[in-house]
């Protein structure tokens, strides 16, 4: 099995390890998951996601690839930002959900799933016919950590160089300098230290943070020092148990759970496709689009919470039944979203102000079903797994309140 | 998670094959999971627990135990009948990581057939099968 630089640190840190793509990773560590998922909500939370792959373009016609490829119309996206879509072969089936960075107009970058460099380089390649342009599988080459939670910019602060200039104008879903020293934007950003970063204003988590691209030789270094520089804020390493439940509270799919091999529409991402501003059509002509046209037999998915913190395995064995007591589908993803809980009929987070004193925040079990029909938000389900059976509600949103799109000024 | 040898595996109880410990106290059995089992599965935040009364007969499914990021049922080392539940699990859960074999019992039963723990791994033969 693969590891990471980190891997020894989470050995030493008693975290509790799994395959994850391939990689030896933590689930989570001495703190628990409970603990992991709420420092992302109350603080700040560092993981370790240097098993993604990223895998750079380049040349003259690398724009017109990707926006070829990529389910995102990247037409106007401007240097410095990068935007959130995903890879369909012509089934309109997700090969991999991903983040584009565009450094220039002839220079992208591509953040995959864990194990899917290679993947993605083949795909692109395929498709690149007689396009000028170079792509890079970078898998080895990159190490990377996101630091997610209202108290990350202040944790960052401590260690950047020119914090005021860096972090002064950030948009979400924008980013600054290199990982490679060689780069011309390496520069941009830098460690005190004189490491040069990429640092992005995006993560997985649905909260406000930073995801940062570095030379994995430079990683675990970076790691003690922003765990030291967030003491005080009570920074807590989080593993992969409290990504996938706070991803899930987000409303995120998981690659290969909750898209993969069916058609990549009918689902709460519309975000990740090109569509006009009627949703009559799409701006753009991209690879498995002519598959995503509605016919009969669709399938639908639709995020769903509990009424507790009870949950169901997922898979194709928890199958989803509606009033009628019929099935309908079967569950993609159920987690439990610990910052969560309902109150007078209203799901309310952590962060959401004006809690009463008294409420207790237990958590609430939430994911995604797989249907074979339209559902509409407030329409009430069982999910049952054997003897198990716990009754959910679909929903438009899932955990309220998150943080991941306010300003910047509003955490420095 | 733990190293086999960090386990808390008393010598005073006897364990399965799907991870539960049974012990024997006059004429009622104590059941519940075990220390590796516990640290499998992390955080438990609800253990489904059956009813007084009810009868179950030797590895019958009997509840389960759901953790932040799992669940997994718990079957019967021996046959018998419910005569306690750890009422206390329903407002603390965490009663099973924190102490398994003492707050965090689980069941109480009389068996039907006490001899059925003789067929139990004792502390040795349960280290031999997690070791494989």
């Amino acid at each position: 099995m693969k590891t990471t630089p980190l891997h020894q640190w989470h050995l030493d840190a008693g975290a509790n390890m799994a395959d994850f793509g391939g990689y030896d990773m933590p689930l989570w560590y001495d703190t628990g998951v409970k603990n992991e998922h709420l420092a992302v909500l109350t603080s700040a939370g560092i993981f370790d996601t240097s098993h993604m792959a990223c895998v750079t373009v380049e040349g003259p016609d690398a724009f017109s690839l990707l926006n070829f490829c990529f389910t995102r119309d990247l037409t106007p996206l401007a240097v410095g930002r990068c935007v959130y879509g995903a890879f369909l072969n012509e089934k309109g089936h997700c090969l991999d959900d991903a983040i584009v960075y565009k450094f220039s107009g002839t220079s992208f970058m591509v953040c995959v799933n864990a194990g899917m460099g290679g993947a993605i380089s083949d795909h692109l390649n395929k498709h690149k016919k007689d396009r000028d342009v170079t792509i890079t599988d970078l898998t080895d080459r990159i190490a990377k950590m996101d630091i997610q939670g209202i108290d990350s910019v202040r944790i960052l602060s401590k260690l950047i160089q020119s914090p005021d200039t860096v972090f002064g104008k950030m948009p979400y879903f924008s980013f600054k300098g290199h990982f490679d020293p060689n780069h011309p934007e390496a520069g941009a950003s830098k460690l005190k230290n004189g490491t040069p970063v990429l640092l992005s204003r995006s993560g997985y988590t649905g909260e406000f943070g930073f995801e940062i691209f570095i030379a994995p030789n430079a990683i675990v270094d970076l790691w003690k020092q922003v765990l030291a520089a967030g003491e005080s804020f009570g920074i807590t390493a989080c593993g992969l148990g409290a990504r996938d439940s706070l991803r899930a509270g987000a409303g995120l799919p998981l690659s290969h759970q909750d898209i993969g091999h069916f058609k990549f529409m009918n689902h709460p991402w519309d975000f990740a496709l090109p569509y006009n501003s009627d949703k009559s059509g799409f701006t753009k002509d991209f690879l498995g689009a002519a598959a995503l046209v509605p016919e009969k037999n669709d399938v639908y998915v639709f995020p769903f919470v509990g009424d507790s913190l009870r949950k169901v395995a997922a898979g194709e064995n928890t199958g989803v039944f509606d009033e009628n007591e019929q099935q309908i589908g079967h569950v993609l993803t159920c987690a439990t979203d610990m910052g969560i809980t309902w109150h007078e009929g209203k799901i309310v987070s952590i962060n959401t102000s004006d809690l009463p004193d008294n409420i207790k925040i237990k958590g609430i079990a939430c994911g995604f079903v797989m249907v074979s029909k339209h559902l509409e938000p407030g329409t009430k389900l069982m999910l049952k797994e054997g003897k198990r059976a716990i009754s959910v509600t679909i929903v438009t949103d899932i955990r309220p309140d998150r943080t991941a799109r306010k300003k910047i000024t509003h955490f420095i | 998670m733990k190293d086999i040898n960090e386990l808390n595996l008393p010598e005073d109880v006897k364990y399965t094959k799907d991870h539960e410990w049974a012990k024997a106290d006059g004429d009622t059995v104590t059941i519940g999971i075990n220390d590796y089992a516990q640290d499998q599965l992390g955080e438990i935040v609800f253990v489904e627990m059956p009813a007084v009364g009810d009868s179950f007969s030797a590895e019958d499914e009997f509840g389960s135990v759901e953790s932040v990021k799992a669940v997994s049922e718990m079957y019967m080392p021996i046959s018998g009948e419910i005569v306690a539940i750890n009422e206390d699990l329903e407002d603390a859960p965490e009663n099973v990581n924190e102490d398994c074999y003492q707050s965090g019992w689980i069941i109480k039963v009389k068996p039907s057939d006490l001899s059925e723990m003789d067929a139990l791994m004792d502390k040795a033969a349960y280290l031999e099968m997690l070791k494989g």
